[in-house]
């Protein structure tokens, strides 16, 4: 197709970089605020204003909160065409409880999952979600949005399309084309020592934009590449469902196999058995731990096959000082307490997925690090946002001469998903802090009006930047670049202002008490307004300053 | 680039690219499919197999999507995946 390796790899590195480059931008942008989700979350929910707490006690705080739990309206809607006969009016069969926190987490979160007596697929089943206060057992209200860990962590990975999994598959394969475009770039640049240094803001548009989209590209080129490889392995159960389908008689007979070695029993015994003290377990495996110089705290408790003969408890190591999310599992009969198992040191292969995953999920605790992952995230978004400018401009003088609106339609799809997503992103913020804490009857949950906000304001910023492009298909700047920067200026202030009108936490109030979480996320966005206020001024002026120079080169003619 | 392009029909250009995205998936597809089944008989750990594969088979989409468009016959690059995609499924039926 092409005369050389060099051309072919420029033409995948271009439209392909190009295509998924608007998947990309929102993967990167929210997957660089997702490293502070939950920092995100305490600034959207000020109930939860408070300091990290440790797993409370099972035996007083969480089995009354599990006991009282039922599974969600809209799992038991999705189970609708997979029973035979009615849906239960109950679901008093557990199958899992479980309940995971990080050094990060004031609140926990609950799961349940339940057994469907009628199911087609007797593995299928519904669940319920519950967030408490761990310190009383008291219930957040739950129409209120986690905007950090449920709304911007989901979308970095699934664009919060779950039909299908069709926005996972998307970001999956954006992920792949981000390994193509890392390969192609590297093909294509020689030079690939001199772009470390290279950045000449003061040459064309053209030429600056290359330059920068060089650098990001080259100086995070092993961050680029970790994430978008690690990425890909996490959710590598989605992208090749091997085991599941083609494999699924060797799964199965693995499953049984493994059962019968750990002595952890695959299935319910169908007798009913009362529960231990989970708390003298979770004692016992704290002791464990700190016998083999690790103590710690509990990461993860889960319990299998609650109320049977078969029921077990696995209490698992908090990964706060590891790479791992968690480990040391150590686990016990449920009706008796007996010790049934402690999970042997890890393969080699499962320690390196282990170590994979975990950097790039990032549970454990390095404040350094996690702002490095913000900086490498952002400088991904500057390399794809540098390289839509690049392709803009190197054809709209062309395309202005044969009539084409190429470049504008690309340029106006490149506003909307670069400064147009920063207007949605503080939309949701916005209208998180706008909309009253009780909502009247008949109203959608609050948390639902939230997403609509943030959905509403990037169509907006959409409609707005095809409307002000139209200078670029006369091989002009579009305005909607230097209109949108001061949009997301004035929401920025206005957002770390609603903060403060509608929670008394203002920014002297939490950096003087050091509360992180609201002052961190107040001082990010007010750093946004600053640059958003300097490229709007920097685009203000390029702008009068071009026509000026087009009316000289016109009076030379 | 658009010269080099413009001798080759969009049918062209779309057989490269279905048999980059689905090609290389049928070929990674067999390649985890067949490399889980031999490690397991070989002895390795059921989902140790299964890891392995999946990290393994991420980096050869990405070279063989490369490969797709940089190779110069496009009938080769159909035999290669597809035919190498069906023999493991009958390998494996």
């Amino acid at each position: 197709m092409f005369q050389n390796f060099r051309l072919a790899m420029t033409w995948l590195h271009t439209w392909f970089g190009l295509a998924l480059g608007f998947v990309l931008m929102v993967v990167f942008f929210f997957g660089a605020l997702s490293v502070f989700d939950r920092e995100i979350d305490r600034w959207a929910i000020p109930q939860s204003r408070f300091a990290p707490q440790p797993m409370p006690s099972f035996d007083k705080v969480l089995r009354p909160v599990f006991e009282s739990m039922q599974p969600t309206k809209e799992s038991i809607e999705r189970m609708k065409d997979k029973v035979d006969g009615p849906m239960p009016e109950r679901f008093d069969t557990v199958r899992r409880w479980g309940a995971y926190t990080t050094h990060r987490d004031p609140v926990l979160g609950l799961f349940a999952g339940y057994v469907v007596p009628n199911a087609k697929d007797p593995e299928d089943g519904v669940w319920g979600n519950r967030t408490i206060d761990p310190r009383t057992g008291a219930a957040l209200p739950d129409d209120r949005l986690k905007v950090g860990s449920r709304f911007f962590y989901p979308l970095h990975y699934s664009l919060n399309f779950h039909w299908k999994n069709l926005g996972t598959w998307i970001v999956g394969f954006a992920a792949l084309m981000m390994l193509v475009a890392l390969a192609s770039g590297v093909v294509m640049h020689r030079k690939i020592f001199r772009e470390f240094f290279t950045f000449r803001p003061r040459k064309t548009t053209q030429r600056s934009a290359l330059d920068l989209h060089n650098m990001t590209g080259v100086v995070a080129l092993p961050f680029h590449f970790f994430f978008a490889f690690t990425g890909l392995v996490i959710f590598a159960g989605i992208y090749f469902p091997v085991s599941h389908t083609q494999l699924e008689p060797l799964h199965e007979l693995h499953e049984k196999i493994e059962a019968q070695e750990t002595g952890l029993p695959h299935d319910r015994a169908g007798v009913a058995a009362p529960l231990a003290s989970v708390d003298a377990m979770v004692a016992e495996a704290q002791r464990r731990w700190a016998a083999q110089g690790m103590a710690g705290e509990v990461g993860f408790l889960a319990l299998q096959h609650v109320g049977d003969a078969n029921g077990y408890v696995s209490i698992y190591r908090a990964g706060t000082d590891r790479i791992a999310l968690v480990g040391n599992g150590i686990h016990f009969k449920a009706s008796t307490g007996e010790l049934l198992r402690e999970d042997p040191p890890k393969s080699a292969v499962d320690g390196v997925n282990e170590f994979l995953t975990g950097l790039h999920l990032q549970h454990f605790r390095h404040w350094l690090l996690r702002w490095f992952y913000v900086l490498g995230g952002l400088a991904g978004c500057v390399c794809i946002a540098t390289g839509f400018l690049f392709f803009v401009e190197k054809r709209k003088k062309q395309h202005a001469r044969a009539g084409s609106q190429g470049a504008r339609v690309v340029d106006a799809l490149a506003v909307t998903t670069v400064t147009g997503m920063l207007i949605a992103a503080l939309g949701i913020l916005i209208a998180n802090r706008l909309l009253p804490e009780a909502l009247p009857a008949g109203w959608p949950p609050r948390g639902d009006l939230e997403q609509y906000a943030f959905w509403g304001a990037w169509v907006l910023a959409m409609a707005h930047a095809f409307w002000r492009s139209a200078p670029v298909a006369q091989g002009r700047m579009a305005p909607a670049w230097r209109e949108q920067c001061w949009a997301i200026a004035t929401m920025a202030v206005a957002a770390v202002l609603l903060n403060w009108v509608t929670t008394g936490d203002h920014l002297l109030k939490t950096l003087g008490a050091g509360y992180w979480p609201v002052a961190g996320v107040d001082l990010f966005i007010l750093t946004g307004a600053a640059l958003a206020v300097v490229a709007a001024r920097k685009l203000g002026r390029r702008a009068r300053v071009v026509p000026a120079v087009r009316i000289a080169e016109a009076a030379h003619a | 680039m658009a010269a080099s392009l413009a001798i080759h029909s969009r049918l062209h250009v779309a057989l490269r690219i279905a048999a980059a995205v689905l090609g290389g998936y049928a070929f990674c597809w067999g390649f985890i499919a067949l490399g889980m089944a031999g490690l397991y008989a070989l002895g390795m750990p059921f989902h140790d197999a299964e890891h392995l594969l999946a990290m393994l088979a991420f980096l050869l989409y990405a070279a063989v999507f490369c490969w797709a468009f940089v190779a110069r016959s496009l009938p080769r690059v159909w035999l290669v995946l597809a035919g190498a995609a069906s023999l493991v499924q009958m390998g494996l039926a």
